[in-house]
Order: structure tokens, then C-alpha cells, then sequence
């Protein structure tokens, strides 16, 4: 093929769709044939600037040798070609004696059958590509306007392999962008923290491809019960170099890589790139981001400029969790007011239900007074065993009854003060039960204690407590109709945020039929045959306020179980004491 | 020894007559009146050793009646009598000597009334 055919050709080639490494590897085929040169190698430079070979014609024997070994730019005949920029010609005969052997003093054996060797740099005005290297066993000779050719062709595929660069780099650039276009995405939705820190690692992980993603939160972050979320696999070999990174990171408040923490085995041995960036949010390190991509692997974004794509990266997840941090704090917001709502619509509700109830107790109050009294007086004037009598005497019976539920009505309509006073629990429930249990139908209950000795005081209401405590107890003695075990726990307790006694108060009653359970603390709820319905209710309400609250934990067969809370008095120096 | 006089002000008739039966009963002698403006007047008019004052009624209602007798006359003896379980006073007005809940059994009333009078 002439020259002008041969680089028409090479032309075509370089500016079809085929992939890259293809297209070069089809031009040197195109070069080693024409060329009556078995070997046509490029070398090209790698990420630590030294040379090494990346592409060789179809039938090259010696790129599989050549490969394994790399040289710095004034290093041998490649190394030197490339420093000077100015190709070299030259037969097996006339090898310039200061390159000593032609590439490695080991390789020369295999070299012995190349007659004809040619350098040639890989440049354009301004950068230097590569080298290209041919090597020949069936020629000796080159004349002078084949060294022109190839001058010509070496710019040509210099020209190649910088639009490769420019085309890496471009992708590279696209798949930073696609990256923090998916995290922006993300980091605005209004993902509840640990989905969207899961999904940061995801994203990052799959975009960028990297083997694993690790974000650490150092900072009491969100309320979140996890503080490292990762996607991939941290290997043992790299775990330690990822918590010295993140400590570095965090240290430095810059991005970092291995190659600064440890540049020993970042040179050799080491398969992996790994990047850490600190996560921080007007100076305050909230935590890390660390990446991991393996070297060789097709990771187009973590290239020796990573640290900028990860601090970027970074910086978008703190202000991610910024957001998120206020959405969260304003959905708690949120919450508590509506729960405010439903409390004041709920006390309003009743209220209005007491005050109608009041209303209503008052006048049924007179017409059950005139019915009682002047039915006293009719009995004081009809003989006592007359059957009479004895009507009326059933009349009074209901009339007092109506009254007594009239004046609990009112009772518990009534909004009664609290004469707060501090407290010892255990000690006031040893008093209640003393009294309780010294009447005889207390004979066959059996009191099981266990009092938290170092229970905390608490601020109360000696007189409406006792009315809780004597109500839970007479339920208990009614559901174990007057035969059984009643066992009295205090503690400690910890309840939202606050300090609170514990009174845990079990029978061995049978427990309450769960489908009635919810009803219990409803005002006019009863299962006796003569109650109210009003002393759970009560009992609710004063422990209510309090600050407390009741709990009921029901096994049905077996027994209830009424724990009462009670906020712990305020701790008060001696000084405010005195 | 002369009956002590004693007035009832309530706005129910059934219950001003069984409280006159009740107090008669135990050699009180009673008179009646059916709200605050009427027993004003009959305290205007004649003497009493003490007043049995309901809370509730139409009109002036008995927190109001009170602060009119003892204006009058800060001595007069008076007993609120009430339905309800409480009521509620303004600290600046005056207090009576007996609060009672009204009840079927009068014995409370009764034994109210004997206290302040000494009897």
C-alpha cells in the first residue's frame, strides 16, 4: 500500500465508531504489515506517570513480555525517546551503546532475532502521549521517507490517543455529574435519615463504582440508633485503613486518600484507591464519607483527583442532613401540636361533658332530697313492723344510694387542687395497706412486696393518692373475690426523657376481659353490679394531675397488673431546702 | 325559753316545707321565703336568730343574698345550704357561719344550725 493509501487508511480507522483500544489496536496491524514489522507496541503512560505498554498489533510476541515492566521518562530507549521527544532509528548492529542493552538487560535473549528497531514519540505541539515502538526480524533497513511516514503516522495516533483522554475524562466528568445530580435528587426528598443514608452509600457506590461506601456519623446525629451506614463490603485488610483515613479526615477537615496516609503500600502491594472526606457543617464534623474503588477497576471518577469529587460530595451530604435534621425536627413539631390538639379538643370535649353533668347532678339533686327526706318522715310515723315500713325503708335504701352517686358524680366533675407534698412511696403504701388489711375480709389475701429501697421521693397529693391506691386495691380484692395475692413492686423508671416512680400493683383476679380493656378508664365503665364506673376514671385523672400516668398490663386468666407512674421530685440542693 | 326564729330561703317549695316540717320538729319556729330579694325583706321587717340560705336559685342567688344581710348586719347568723358539692366565693365577700350539702338526712342541718346557736 503507498503512504497516502496507508494513512488514508489509518485515518479512516482512527475517526470510525468503534471502540477505542480496537481502533488502536487495528491501526498498529495496519502499521506492523506495511511496515514489515512483526512488532508495532504503543506505550502509553499510567496513573503514576511511568510508561508502560497498553497496546500492540494482533501478532505481537513481545507485548506479553514487555508488559510486565514500566520505566520512568529518561529511563532506557522508551524513556529516553519520550524525554527528548525526538524519534530514534536504529539496527540490532549500531544499538547506541549508552542504553548498554536495548530494554532490559534480562529481555535481550529474546530479542536476539530483531534485525530493525524504530521510537518514535507519541505527541502533538504541546503533550507527550506515549512512545511507539516497532520492532523487525524480517528487515534491517529503513530508508528515509519511511522515517517520514512514520513521523507523520506517530502524530496521527498521538492525535487518538488524546481524544481518548479528552473522551475518559469527559465521562469521567459526566459520571461526577450523574452522581451528585442522583444525590441532589436524593437529598431533597424527604427520606426519613436512615433510608437516605443507606441510599447516599448506594448511589455513590453504584455511580462511581465503587467497592464499598461507608458513612460514619461521630456526631450524636438524628436520634439514629446506627452511626456507620455502608454499602458494599469494608475487607478486613482495609478496615484498619479506613478508620485511620475517617480520623484524618475528621482531624483535617479536608478530604484525604491513602496515598497520604500510607504511601507505602498505596505504591505496592495495595488494590485499592480509598478516598475519606469529612462531613461537616459550619465547622462542626458531623462525620465522614469514605470511598473505596479498586485501582484497576473501571472507576472513571476516582482518579488521582478524587479528593475534590469527594469533598463535593460531602459537603451535599451535610447539607442533605441539614435538611433533614429540620425536617425531622419540624415534623416532631408537627406532631406535638397536633397531639396538643387532640388533648385540648379532647379536654374541651370533656369539660363540656362535666359541666353538663354538674349541671344535670344538681337538678336531680333537690327532687331526691324532698323524696328522702319527707319519706323519712313518713317513716318515723308508720309502726316499724308494719310491711310499709318496710317499703319505705327500701325507697330510703335507693334514695341514699342515688345520692352517694350523685356526690361522686360531682366528685370527680369537680376540678380539685393539688396539695402537693414530698413523698415516700414505699412508706405511704405500707400505711394504706396497714389500714386495708386489718379488716377481716383482708384475711385470705396474701401481700407480696418489693419496695426499690432507694426509691426517689415524689411530689403528690397524700389524700387524692390514697384514694388511687385504695381503688386499685379494692378492685383487686373484688376481682379475687376476697381470696388471692396482691404484689406491690416500686422502682425507678425512665419514661420520654423523664424521671418517674413506678408502683406496679398485680392481682390474681383473672385479669379483664380484653375486649372490654380499653373501656376501663372510661367515665360511668363498670362490670360491678353497683359502681359508678368512676373509680378508674378518677383514679386516671388525679394521676393525670400529676404528671403521671397509668399503665395496665392484663394477662386474661391470670391477673392485672396497674402500674402507676409518678414523676420524681426535682432534684433540690440542700441549700433550697434550708 | 323562746323558739328560736329561723328563716329558709330556698326557690323550691318541697323544699322549703320539708325543712320547716324538719326544723318545727325540733322547736324552731320558721318562716319561709322563696329568694334572696323576699328574705332581704323579711329580715327588714323582723328579727331572726338565723338564716338557712340555698345557693342557686333565680334572681339574686344565695352568694348575693348573703352579701346583702351581712352588709346589713354583719352579725346575723347565716347557713348555705347547697346541691352542689362546692361553690365558689370571690375572697372579698362575706362567709357564712355553716355550709351544709343538702341531703335527704337533715341531721347535718340540724346539728349546724344547734352548733351556732349554742344549743
Amino acid at each position: 500500500m503507498n503512504p497516502v493509501d496507508l494513512l488514508g487508511k489509518i485515518i479512516e480507522i482512527s475517526h470510525s465508531n468503534i471502540e477505542l483500544s480496537s481502533r488502536i489496536t487495528s491501526i498498529l496491524n495496519i502499521i506492523s504489515r506495511d511496515m514489515n514489522a512483526e512488532e508495532a507496541i504503543i506505550y502509553t503512560f499510567d496513573k503514576d506517570r511511568r510508561l508502560s505498554c497498553r497496546y500492540a498489533n494482533q501478532k505481537s510476541v513481545l507485548f506479553k513480555i514487555l508488559n510486565q515492566y514500566r520505566c520512568h521518562v529518561g529511563e532506557g530507549v522508551v524513556g529516553s525517546v519520550a524525554q527528548k521527544r525526538s524519534p530514534l532509528f536504529f539496527t540490532k548492529r549500531d544499538i547506541p551503546p549508552r542504553f548498554g542493552c536495548l530494554f532490559y538487560p534480562d529481555l535481550d535473549g529474546r530479542i536476539e532475532n530483531y534485525k530493525l528497531f524504530a521510537f518514535l514519540p507519541l505527541a502533538d505541539d504541546s503533550y507527550l502521549y506515549g512512545v511507539l515502538a516497532l520492532c523487525a526480524v524480517s528487515r534491517d533497513t529503513l530508508h528515509d521517507a519511511d522515517k517520514v511516514f512514520l513521523s507523520i503516522l506517530s502524530r496521527e495516533v498521538g492525535g487518538i490517543l488524546r481524544s481518548y483522554e479528552l473522551i475518559l475524562s469527559s465521562k469521567k466528568r459526566i459520571s461526577e455529574l450523574a452522581t451528585l445530580t442522583e444525590l441532589g435528587k436524593m437529598l431533597t426528598s424527604n427520606a426519613e435519615p436512615r433510608e437516605l443514608l443507606k441510599n447516599i452509600a448506594l448511589v455513590i457506590a453504584k455511580s462511581l463504582n465503587a467497592t464499598f461506601v461507608t458513612i460514619m456519623l461521630g456526631y450524636p446525629f438524628l436520634k439514629l440508633d446506627a452511626q456507620r451506614f455502608t454499602y458494599g463490603i469494608i475487607e478486613p485488610s482495609v478496615q484498619d485503613h479506613v478508620e485511620e483515613l475517617e480520623g484524618a479526615a475528621t482531624r483535617l477537615l479536608r478530604a484525604v486518600s491513602i496515598k497520604d496516609c500510607a504511601p507505602d503500600e498505596y505504591e505496592d502491594s495495595f488494590k485499592y484507591t480509598l478516598f475519606s472526606a469529612p462531613i461537616a457543617s459550619k465547622n462542626r464534623v458531623l462525620g465522614t464519607l469514605t470511598i473505596c474503588a479498586e485501582k484497576t477497576g473501571q472507576s472513571y471518577a476516582l482518579g488521582e483527583d478524587g479528593q475534590y469529587l469527594i469533598s463535593t460530595i460531602a459537603n451535599y451530604i451535610s447539607s442533605g442532613l441539614e435538611n433533614t435534621l429540620l425536617n425531622t425536627r419540624l415534623r416532631d413539631a408537627v406532631r406535638e401540636l397536633n397531639d396538643a390538639q387532640k388533648r385540648l379538643i379532647e379536654q374541651e370535649k370533656f369539660r363540656s361533658l362535666g359541666e353538663m353533668t354538674a349541671s344535670i347532678a344538681h337538678e336531680i339533686k333537690n327532687p331526691l332530697v324532698i323524696i328522702g327526706g319527707f319519706t323519712k318522715r313518713l317513716a318515723r310515723q308508720v309502726d316499724i313492723d308494719r310491711t310499709e315500713n318496710k317499703y319505705i325503708r327500701i325507697i330510703l335504701n335507693e334514695v341514699t344510694r342515688l345520692e352517694s352517686i350523685l356526690n361522686e358524680v360531682l366528685n370527680y366533675v369537680k376540678e380539685t387542687p393539688l396539695v402537693a407534698e414530698t413523698c415516700n412511696i414505699n412508706d405511704y403504701l405500707d400505711e394504706i395497706l396497714y389500714l386495708l388489711t386489718s379488716d377481716s375480709s383482708w384475711e385470705e389475701i396474701e401481700i407480696s412486696r418489693s419496695y426499690n429501697q432507694g426509691l426517689s421521693l415524689v411530689a403528690c397529693d397524700s389524700q387524692q393518692l390514697k384514694q388511687v391506691l385504695i381503688n386499685i386495691f379494692i378492685n383487686a380484692h373484688e376481682a379475687m373475690h376476697g381470696r388471692g395475692t396482691i404484689t406491690i413492686q416500686t422502682k425507678q423508671a425512665a419514661y420520654e426523657n423523664g424521671s418517674f416512680v413506678a408502683i406496679s400493683i398485680s392481682d390474681t383476679g383473672g385479669g379483664i376481659d380484653p375486649a372490654i380493656i380499653d373501656n376501663i378508664f372510661n367515665p360511668f365503665f363498670t362490670t360491678k353490679e353497683r359502681g359508678t364506673g368512676l373509680g378508674l376514671a378518677i383514679s386516671n385523672k388525679i394521676i393525670m394531675n400529676h404528671k403521671g400516668h397509668i399503665d395496665v398490663e392484663n394477662v386474661a386468666g391470670k391477673g392485672v397488673t396497674f402500674i402507676i407512674y409518678l414523676p420524681v421530685k426535682n432534684h433540690t440542693t440542700k441549700e433550697e431546702l434550708l | 325559753m323562746k323558739n328560736a326564729k329561723i328563716l329558709v330561703v330556698d326557690d323550691e317549695e318541697n323544699i322549703r316545707l320539708l325543712f320547716k316540717e324538719e326544723l318545727e320538729e325540733e322547736g324552731f319556729d320558721v318562716d319561709l321565703a322563696s329568694n334572696g330579694l323576699e328574705a332581704l325583706d323579711k329580715l327588714k321587717k323582723g328579727r331572726f336568730d338565723l338564716v338557712v340560705l340555698d345557693i342557686k336559685m333565680p334572681g339574686m342567688d344565695g352568694i348575693q343574698a348573703l352579701n346583702e344581710i351581712k352588709n346589713a348586719n354583719k352579725d346575723q347568723p347565716v347557713v348555705l345550704c347547697s346541691a352542689y358539692g362546692e361553690f365558689k366565693q370571690d375572697l372579698s365577700s362575706w362567709v357564712s357561719d355553716g355550709y351544709v350539702v343538702k341531703s335527704a338526712d337533715t341531721r347535718e342541718l340540724k346539728q349546724t344550725i344547734k352548733n351556732i346557736l349554742g344549743l
